[in-house]
């Protein structure tokens, strides 16, 4: 059936909401295909039979087709461009090679440049004082959050030269800014209240409390 | 909007904490605060006050409102009252959220405080999803939401507006087919 | 410490003596931008820009780091210095990408609007203008890469008119008026006229208060 290829590029795409799908090259390639065919049936028939009727209706059918195809591939490649976006904003300017595999050679491309459009106007925030939009996602806190380790991290020093040790299931309150990396590198799991109920999971009973500073009275439930 | 925006733009409410320590004013770009004497009453903007109190450098006081008996006249108000009452507080549920989270030990009854505001908060959710359904079925177009809170607000937010945006959009395609019929119609009639 | 303190202090005097002559402060730049920063996450559309604030507070925040540096690491007034400058860097960061994702989701729409201002009256930052070009570019050159130029001759256009996305200026708001406005227009199968009071709160269309909201008689909640 005409077109039905293009809704199911579309489709692809639709059922993989989170990720972004190998880039389905054959497919487009059939589609591209099918619309050179209808085209050069188009051409034919404009060219030896173009008064008749029925002809008329075939013409404009396929014109609908070739129109349709176009959307469909369009929205394909909008869509993925858009997942492709989000990426530099979750894992800043160099893609996981996880998802590059995934990728076309010019989403390759379009990345980059995007992610060097970015930084162009992040540089020039404020008089070219310059801001970097992809931190501070969520509203402050607290400087200090308290976190649980999860793995045997062992020393781990602060900008300030002040130092602590890391092990399993104790419990640290660290600040903030330096806390990041080491949940980042599953560390550490934070226990702020604000995270709770994103870990709940792999919250369990304290043990082994030592803290670094005090604990932290805040734990808040309501 | 996120709870947690709704509630750093609470955190910027005033409140009363009583510090251990002395300290000099302090000049904030959002004003100055202080000078701190040890064992002075001062107010201070809430992310501050909670910060401090994780230190152990202050008393949180709360706030005036946060008192049982008046809580409990607020909910009776709430009950008896067709519309929405005034709020002590634009953040009353997000301020008590965080006061009493981090200062249960400093505020006197907290746990009544909770169970009085969670109460009010009740009453009002059920009173606005009330007045949203008589809002929606009059196919109003704009409504007045006096003493409505930042959080009640925010939590009808995924809700109230959308459901209006396709009423809207529903009227619209009325319309259209409306005036396409009439169209149809007076070909029709010229035809004939 | 004294450091900080004289140059912070230098800085409120500065700012609080041009207040006199009807300049702004500190203060009152850090509303403005968080009022900017709500209205824009509210509003379908884009709003005019605020970059002077925002280079103004962002100004005043590298000052105080500077002078930061003087105290100690730890020490708690550079901590809570710290603090708030955080929350000032959420608040101003929130805006601009609330921004940045409306000229992206909207980037043909837009770039067609702010042809047709002045560059004086512009939406844009001149820097957000380049963004939305550049990205916009990028898009075309990929749909030509790996697409239209495989097509038929026809249909290689890069069609803006029918791939443009437009806000839905009609979508609902939550707003509180800043002062007494007559004689709004709400529009409905009857047009309907209403008045709002000083410091009363409305749900209604964005499109009947667009203007006001951008003139900041009405802020959006």
């Amino acid at each position: 059936m005409f077109g039905r290829r293009g809704v199911e590029l579309v489709k692809e795409l639709d059922q993989s909401l989170d990720s972004i799908p190998p880039f389905n090259e054959e497919l487009i390639t059939e589609i591209l295909e099918e619309m050179q065919r209808l085209y050069n049936e188009n051409r034919i028939d404009v060219n030896t039979r173009p008064d008749d009727h029925e002809t008329y209706l075939s013409i404009k059918v396929r014109h609908a087709v070739l129109k349709r195809d176009k959307r469909c591939i369009l929205a394909y490649l909008y869509n993925r461009l858009r997942r492709i976006r989000q990426m530099r904003w979750e894992f800043g300017s160099i893609l996981p090679p996880e998802i590059t595999v995934s990728l076309s050679k010019p989403e390759v491309q379009w990345f980059d440049s995007y992610s060097k459009c970015l930084a162009t106007y992040m540089k020039s925030i404020g008089d070219n004082h310059g801001l970097n939009l992809t931190s501070d996602l969520a509203p402050p806190k607290s400087l200090f959050i308290e976190v649980k380790c999860i793995a045997d991290y062992g020393k781990f020093e602060f900008g300030d030269g002040e130092s602590v040790q890391l092990k399993k299931n104790t419990y640290h309150l660290l600040p903030r800014s330096e806390c990041e990396q080491l949940v980042r590198q599953d560390g550490c799991v934070l226990l702020s209240p604000r995270s709770l109920t994103v870990n709940c999971k792999r919250h369990c009973e304290r043990k082994d409390q030592e803290t670094k500073r005090e604990s932290l009275s805040a734990c808040r439930s309501l | 909007m996120d709870p947690n925006e709704v509630e750093f733009l609470g955190e910027k409410q005033l409140v009363s904490i009583v510090p251990n320590f002395n300290f000099d004013m302090i000049h904030l770009i959002s004003g100055s605060i202080g000078p701190f004497r040890a064992g002075l009453p001062v107010k201070i903007p809430i992310w501050l006050a909670i910060n401090l109190k994780q230190q152990h450098k202050c008393r949180i006081i709360g706030q005036e409102w946060m008192d049982v008996e008046d809580l409990k006249n607020i909910k009776e108000e709430e009950k008896k009252s067709k519309v929405f009452t005034k709020m002590p507080s634009n953040h009353y549920m997000d301020e008590v959220h965080m006061l009493l989270g981090a200062a249960s030990d400093d505020i006197p009854n907290a746990d009544e405080i909770r169970t009085a505001v969670k109460d009010i908060w009740d009453i009002r959710m059920s009173k606005l999803r009330t007045s949203i359904n008589a809002f929606l079925k009059s196919e109003g177009t704009h409504a007045k939401l006096d003493h409505l809170t930042a959080m009640e607000i925010n939590n009808v937010r995924p809700l109230l507006p959308h459901a209006l945006d396709q009423m809207v959009r529903l009227q619209q395609i009325g319309q259209a087919s409306a005036t396409a019929d009439s169209r149809e119609e007076s070909q029709n009639m010229s035809s004939i | 410490m004294e450091e900080v303190d004289e140059v912070v202090e230098e800085n409120a005097e500065f700012l609080e003596e041009s207040d006199e002559d009807g300049g702004v402060t500190a203060q009152s730049v850090l509303q403005d931008i968080e009022n900017a920063w709500l209205n824009e996450k509210f509003a379908p559309e884009i709003l005019p820009h605020q970059s002077d604030a925002v280079e103004c507070m962002l100004q005043q925040i590298s000052h105080m780091e500077d002078n930061m540096k003087s105290l100690g690491k730890g020490s708690m007034k550079s901590l809570i210095h710290q603090m708030e400058i955080n929350r000032i860097r959420f608040i101003i960061s929130s805006y601009l990408r609330c921004r940045l994702e409306k000229i992206e989701q909207y980037a043909m729409h837009i770039l067609t609007e702010e042809a047709q201002r002045g560059r004086e009256d512009g939406y844009l930052s001149s820097d957000e203008l380049r963004f939305a070009k550049d990205y916009l570019s990028s898009i075309e050159l990929l749909f030509r890469t790996l697409a239209l130029q495989h097509m038929p001759n026809v249909l290689q256009k890069f069609e803006i008119e029918t791939m443009t996305v437009k806000p839905n200026i009609h979508a609902h708001v939550f707003l509180r008026a800043n002062k007494r406005i007559t004689g709004i227009i709400v529009p409905g199968t009857v047009d309907e006229e209403v008045d709002f009071e000083e410091g009363s709160q409305h749900i209604v269309q964005y499109s009947a208060v667009a203007d006001l909201v951008k003139n900041g008689d009405i802020q959006l909640i």
